[in-house]
């Protein structure tokens, strides 16, 4: 069984964490929350995200699977106010998702959990530097790198991270030094990415206070941040391309 | 003559009056003189001009004196792949374009007239019509980048249908519906075999979807080709991904087709070579090029109809092999294609090149090397221009770091 009572901006944000790499998802239930862990068709990016059950005004979960359509509820979602709490119930007669809003109910169909793709393994990555900072400036930097090219370089050197991004005639590059991060744990860093992917994880990365990015040479990247008011969590895991001479 | 011509292809983007390049085949055309009445079979086939929209000119085309089943090949471009550019430049110009006027709306209450339009369109095989015009059509070959040349047209005072058309259960059904939307009745009517022309017919003269309009025929034929991938597209990504990298290559009227299927989530590619001479590109190569990964196309192609029309029998492959991939294609269009045909040409010789014996190889490096070797433009003058093969030979996988 499943009954949630969640602010809808809770909601809306973890849908966004998830809807940016995948389309549709499997949320798995236990009485002390959800998580939710996929991959990309391609295998470049993968999402791994828990909500625990405090986030809610209400929860009462036994364990179970849910596959749903992010689409699907990220468009209903729309129609609830920001101030607004939703309320969630899995008809179990009809397997069917009940959302219930300010005198709105909507019924939507369930996914078969089996028609999903299956969850990725989780690469186990030791990554040497580490870097915490608004979730505003690496919107930011990730923004400046889209107006000249379609991959970031991202790295450090000492204790600075820089990010740099080369088009066919123009470059761009920004630095930000120790006291314009929240942290850094200088190591051997430097990686290139595919902004496609980045900047999707970075809409909702960037409505956090801190994100923590752990990176190596030539390695993925871990993105981590907090969303439902610090009761969430988000991992990404973006490989990285090859860089060419 | 710019890159221009290669994107407008005489949609009239230069502002010039009629389109140069399109009127240098306007003699190509059968000059048989006509009457002010004739009698035919429609293949059956209807046209709706774009010009004036929302008040556009539409009617049945009919070739006078042809009837029964010859009149078929009239417009079933699938049958033409043994005849030369000229010949199909003929066979189209022997059709007479049939004007009537309406307003794009008046599809939902019809009048006699468009009432028989509709009627003729319905039918799976000829209909034979009779046309009657204010005076003699005159010989005005028309062509275009999207849709098959047309000969002379004239404007109709009365229309009459000499037979009653042969309605496949599943087209009367959709068309009898009008709480159906029109994107599904599409699907209904794919998945019941009936043809993508077919389709395009029942689309373009207003008999589908819920507040039924007149579509010109120029939209609808890339409407039906990218509703009807969109549809094989949402299936085709629950299949299991195709095993080994194939090359299929083939070529009709001057459009020559390299097709690699790569194992992989479901993504296409189009790279197009207008080499120089082809119809279009005037001295020098062009190359333009659109993709789309497993996310789907969102807003339109910059390669306009051609994009659609080529997308859609690789999915019909993929979908009847009930396989994903990702479909790298080429389409080089050579001096040979001296005549602009239409879109279907890109459709057919697509479908053609799917339908020989794939070469199969180790890596997507050999298998460019092999294309390499069919194709007249160099590899560094079009390669560049690949999103697909960027993404898929330099972006690692996670799977990399398990």
């Amino acid at each position: 069984m499943f009954k949630a009572i969640i602010e809808s901006e809770k909601l809306k944000e973890t849908i966004e964490a998830v809807s940016s790499i995948v389309d549709e998802a499997k949320l798995n239930l236990t009485p002390d929350g959800l998580t939710i862990r996929a991959v990309d068709p391609a295998n470049v990016a993968m999402v791994s995200l828990t909500i625990k059950s405090n986030a809610f005004e209400e929860f009462t979960a036994t364990d179970g699977e849910l596959g749903v359509d992010l689409n699907r509820l990220s468009d209903i979602m729309g129609m609830a106010e920001k101030a607004e709490t939703v309320e969630l119930e899995l008809d179990e007669e009809s397997h069917k998702l009940v959302i219930r809003m300010s005198g709105l109910t909507y019924k939507i169909a369930l996914l078969d959990p089996a028609s999903i793709r299956k969850e990725p393994k989780i690469p186990q990555l030791e990554l040497p530097a580490s870097i915490t900072l608004s979730g505003n400036d690496m919107k930011r930097a990730v923004k400046a790198a889209e107006k000249v090219s379609d991959h970031i370089t991202m790295g450090v050197d000492g204790e600075t991270f820089y990010l740099e991004a080369e088009g066919d005639s123009d470059r761009m590059r920004l630095d930000m030094l120790k006291d314009q991060l929240i942290g850094i744990k200088s190591g051997d860093a430097h990686s290139l990415f595919s902004l496609d992917y980045l900047s999707d994880m970075v809409k909702s990365a960037g409505k956090a206070n801190e994100v923590t990015l752990e990176l190596g040479k030539d390695f993925p990247v871990k993105i981590n941040f907090q969303i439902a008011g610090g009761s969430g969590e988000v991992n990404y895991l973006l490989a990285p391309r090859i860089e060419s001479d | 003559m710019t890159s221009l011509c290669v994107s407008c292809k005489g949609k009239g983007h230069c502002g010039r009056p009629a389109c140069p390049i399109l009127e240098k085949f306007k003699p190509l055309g059968t000059t048989k003189k006509l009457s002010d009445n004739i009698f035919g079979s429609s293949p059956p086939s209807v046209f709706v001009g774009r010009y004036g929209y929302p008040h556009v000119s539409a009617g049945p085309l009919v070739p006078p004196d042809v009837v029964g089943k010859e009149a078929g090949t009239f417009d079933d471009p699938g049958s033409w792949n043994g005849l030369g550019i000229g010949d199909i430049v003929r066979l189209r110009s022997s059709l007479v374009r049939s004007n009537m006027h309406f307003n794009v709306k008046d599809a939902a209450t019809p009048d006699s007239m468009l009432q028989k339009t509709q009627e003729l369109a319905l039918s799976q095989t000829p209909v034979d019509t009779e046309v009657w015009f204010y005076k003699a059509p005159r010989m005005d070959l028309r062509f275009d980048g999207i849709l098959s040349p047309m000969g002379p047209a004239g404007e109709v005072t009365k229309l009459d249908i000499a037979q009653n058309p042969v309605v496949p259960r599943q087209v009367d059904r959709m068309v009898g519906d009008c709480d159906v939307a029109a994107a599904d009745a599409v699907k209904e009517m794919y998945s019941a075999d009936i043809s993508t022309d077919h389709i395009n017919r029942l689309l373009s003269i207003g008999l589908l979807g819920k507040k039924r309009k007149i579509v010109p025929t120029r939209w609808s034929i890339t409407a039906t080709d990218d509703m009807v991938g969109k549809m094989l597209a949402e299936d085709i990504r629950y299949y299991p991904e195709s095993s080994e990298i194939q090359v299929y290559s083939g070529e009709l009227h001057g459009n020559h087709f390299e097709i690699m299927v790569i194992p992989g989530p479901l993504a296409f590619e189009l790279i197009e070579i207008w080499m120089p001479r082809a119809v279009w590109s005037g001295g020098t190569t062009h190359v333009e090029a659109d993709w789309e990964d497993h996310n789907g196309k969102k807003g339109y192609s910059n390669l306009g109809g051609g994009y659609y029309a080529a997308r859609l029998p690789v999915l019909e492959h993929l979908h009847d092999l009930r396989r994903q991939a990702t479909v790298f294609t080429i389409r080089e269009i050579t001096p040979d294609y001296w005549a602009p045909l239409g879109v279907w040409v890109v459709r057919e010789a697509a479908r053609y090149a799917l339908s020989l014996p794939p070469l199969k190889f180790d890596s997507i490096d050999a298998a460019l090397t092999d294309m390499s070797i069919r194709l007249n433009t160099r590899t560094d003058e079009w390669y560049h221009k690949s999103s697909l093969l960027d993404r898929r030979l330099n972006q690692r996988t996670l799977l990399d770091f398990l």
